[in-house]
């Protein structure tokens, strides 16, 4: 089975494999000699065939972040379980995420609250404006998951929606 | 030489690069430098520079720095005789300015006077019209409120809302038809009584396209006033600039000398005593009067490198009561120098601020190069604060020269862990209208393709692919786990 990495929302399918003096990259139907040697701190020296590049390499858990002529990029290890995992279908209407990092500037609904589609749930400021979040379903406030004043990353999970607590 | 400062230590009331800038200044003077700090600013350079650092508290991290009590607290405990506020936080609240006087601290600044007239943008405005310089057609609310939305209209479109009481683009809207007026109006309202606690508005016609171009001026205590150039600052987001540069390369010598010196003359009818910036907007030849900003400006390394100034350190000679060591004719600028602001930031995402740990941090250095940072590997990037990490100052012979030496500097810039807007500083240089000098306001809604990621080619990807291969654990002890034979044959399966 390969691995895969996941590089500006894309997936991307490789395979590793021990060869002398170095390794061989299996990547879209192409065998590359790759040989990674560091070079003190977060420098490396990546050697591709003969080709040699200067990369700066940091990680943490799954994330790979490699700045490499001049660009930063960020790469994240899939790992094979949560690749073949089921996603949850419903959640992308049923919860509300932040669309960037920002506070909570007000609430205007509570839990058990019956919503329906297009109803403002929140109010959060990012960035010196306001947006209001609003419902993307039908359905009841299942929870409130952050409170006015509070603030958030972006993606975190601000309001969960159950669906079937509509008619 | 050194003269007898009337303090010996002075207090920073501000966090991240400005606050290690206005450090090494303090320091290099012979002076005692302190800075506040809220818990979550531990690891900064700025605290770990200076020679004392106080925590302070609040409901939010913004909340502490803005906690002006506290702050004149911590002043006092560590004997500190002067307040540097910095750019930001409390460096234009004239209130402020007066607690720390009645404490007998000296506050690094204008009299809260001059804060109070140019912090007020109405009346700002109306001070300098009657002095005979030019400001935009406009309408004030508190003129009249009754007749104001008419008013409004008068002024024609587009036009823009501002708060009376704002700054730093919070709460501005352009209105491009009448129909919309109404609503905006109401809206501008909400945000600059949130701000500011003070929903009064004005609106101003709408220069489609300006540039954006402001003058550094510097007083003293003594009644002397001279300017120190201009700044060009066009390229923008959001009403925030990302590019700033000296000199414009938009100004004939006589739009210079004409607008260097209006900024001159009002910083002179105002009593102007310390550094400040006179902003202007530039369009069709002309210019008009935009705002002041009454204390030390985010940009200010631009003019610094041009004239081998350190704008701090006149500063601070000018709150302790030194006559300025120069006269206007003394000042000449040399060569070009071009900052660009390294935010935390997403730019192929609407510049939505990003976040995330400073895993690896390499700074470019070498002729020419400055970095004014407020970030150390090891800190945490949050939204609690503007996402401003850095500022890189480029400065060459030429505007040519200083760009190549941006674009090298910031191909070396390293930061892993949290995205920043690097790879799109090094698109817009790349630009030729922005090589040509061609920018204005609207600059970027114009060119989108700046802020869009280009597609990786397949070789970039390939190589990326294989670092994080040989990075990754789970990866190479796959690989590790198969004798080479075996592996080989794998692939042949694969």
């Amino acid at each position: 089975m390969a691995h895969a990495f996941i590089l500006n929302g894309d997936e991307h399918e490789l395979w590793l494999s021990h060869e002398r003096g170095g390794y061989r990259l299996h990547v879209n139907a192409l065998q590359l000699p790759v040989k990674l040697l560091p070079r003190g701190d977060d420098l490396h020296e990546l050697i591709v065939h003969d080709d040699s590049h200067r990369v700066f390499i940091a990680q943490r858990g799954d994330e790979v972040h490699v700045h490499l002529d001049g660009e930063t990029h960020s790469l994240r290890y899939v790992h094979s379980l949560s690749r073949f995992a089921g996603e949850n279908k419903d959640e992308g209407e049923a919860v509300a995420r932040a669309p960037m990092p920002g506070a909570v500037i007000a609430v205007s609904v509570e839990a058990g609250q019956q919503v329906q589609r297009g109803q403002p749930l929140m109010v959060i400021e990012s960035m010196k404006m306001e947006t209001t979040i609003s419902a993307a379903c039908d359905g009841t406030v299942q929870a409130l998951h952050v409170s006015v004043g509070q603030t958030f990353d972006r993606d975190a999970v601000l309001v969960t929606l159950d669906r079937n607590g509509t008619a | 030489m050194q003269k007898n400062w009337p303090f010996q230590s002075v207090l920073i009331a501000n966090r991240g690069e400005i606050a290690s800038r206005i450090v090494r200044t303090v320091q290099r003077l012979g002076l005692r430098a302190v800075v506040v700090h809220h818990a979550v600013d531990a690891g900064t350079p700025a605290v770990r520079q200076a020679d004392a650092a106080i925590e302070i508290h609040g409901a939010t991290p913004v909340a502490a720095y803005l906690d002006g009590a506290q702050i004149i607290e911590a002043a006092r405990g560590a004997g500190a005789g002067a307040i540097h506020p910095g750019y930001g936080f409390l460096s234009e609240n004239a209130g402020f300015a007066r607690a720390c006087a009645q404490a007998g601290l000296v506050f690094v600044g204008p009299s809260p006077e001059v804060i109070d007239l140019m912090g007020d943008k109405v009346r700002a405005r109306a001070f300098v019209a009657q002095g005979g310089f030019p400001v935009a057609p406009s309408a004030i609310e508190d003129d009249d409120p009754a007749s104001f939305a008419e008013r409004a209209l008068a002024v024609g479109f587009p036009l823009l809302i501002k708060p009376a009481a704002g700054g730093g683009g919070k709460g501005m809207r352009v209105v491009r038809e009448a129909a919309q007026l109404g609503a905006e109006l109401e809206r501008a309202r909400s945000e600059g009584q949130r701000y500011f606690g003070d929903g009064r508005l004005y609106v101003e016609r709408f220069v489609e396209n300006p540039r954006h171009i402001e003058v550094q001026v510097l007083g003293d205590a003594h009644g002397h006033v001279v300017h120190l150039f201009e700044r060009e600052c066009s390229v923008q987001r959001r009403f925030q600039k990302i590019v700033e540069e000296s000199p414009s390369p938009a100004l004939t010598p006589e739009q210079r000398r004409d607008i260097c010196a209006t900024a001159a003359g009002i910083a002179r009818r105002a009593g102007y005593a310390n550094a400040g910036t006179v902003e202007f907007i530039f369009g069709g030849g002309d210019f008009y009067f935009l705002e002041m900003n009454t204390r030390l400006q985010v940009e200010h390394p631009v003019t610094e490198e041009v004239l081998g100034i350190d704008l701090v350190e006149q500063q601070l000679r000018v709150a302790a009561g030194e006559p300025l060591g120069f006269a206007q004719d003394d000042l000449q600028p040399r060569g070009h120098a071009i900052e660009f602001r390294l935010y935390a930031e997403d730019p192929a995402r609407g510049y939505l601020p990003t976040t995330g740990p400073v895993l690896a941090l390499h700074e470019p250095r070498g002729p020419g190069v400055r970095i004014d940072s407020g970030i150390a590997a090891g800190q945490e990037v949050t939204a609690a604060f503007d996402p401003m990490l850095a500022k890189l100052i480029a400065s060459g012979a030429t505007r040519t020269e200083a760009m190549a030496t941006a674009r090298r500097a910031l191909s070396e810039y390293v930061l892993l862990g949290c995205k920043t807007n690097a790879g799109f500083l090094r698109r817009l240089l790349d630009h030729p209208a922005f090589a040509a000098g061609e920018i204005h306001t609207g600059f970027l809604d114009a060119h989108p393709e700046v802020a869009a990621e280009p597609p990786l080619a397949a070789d970039t990807l390939h190589r990326l692919l294989a670092t994080a291969a040989l990075a990754s654990r789970p990866v190479r002890d796959a690989a590790d786990a198969v004798p080479a034979l075996h592996a080989a044959m794998g692939a042949w399966r694969n």
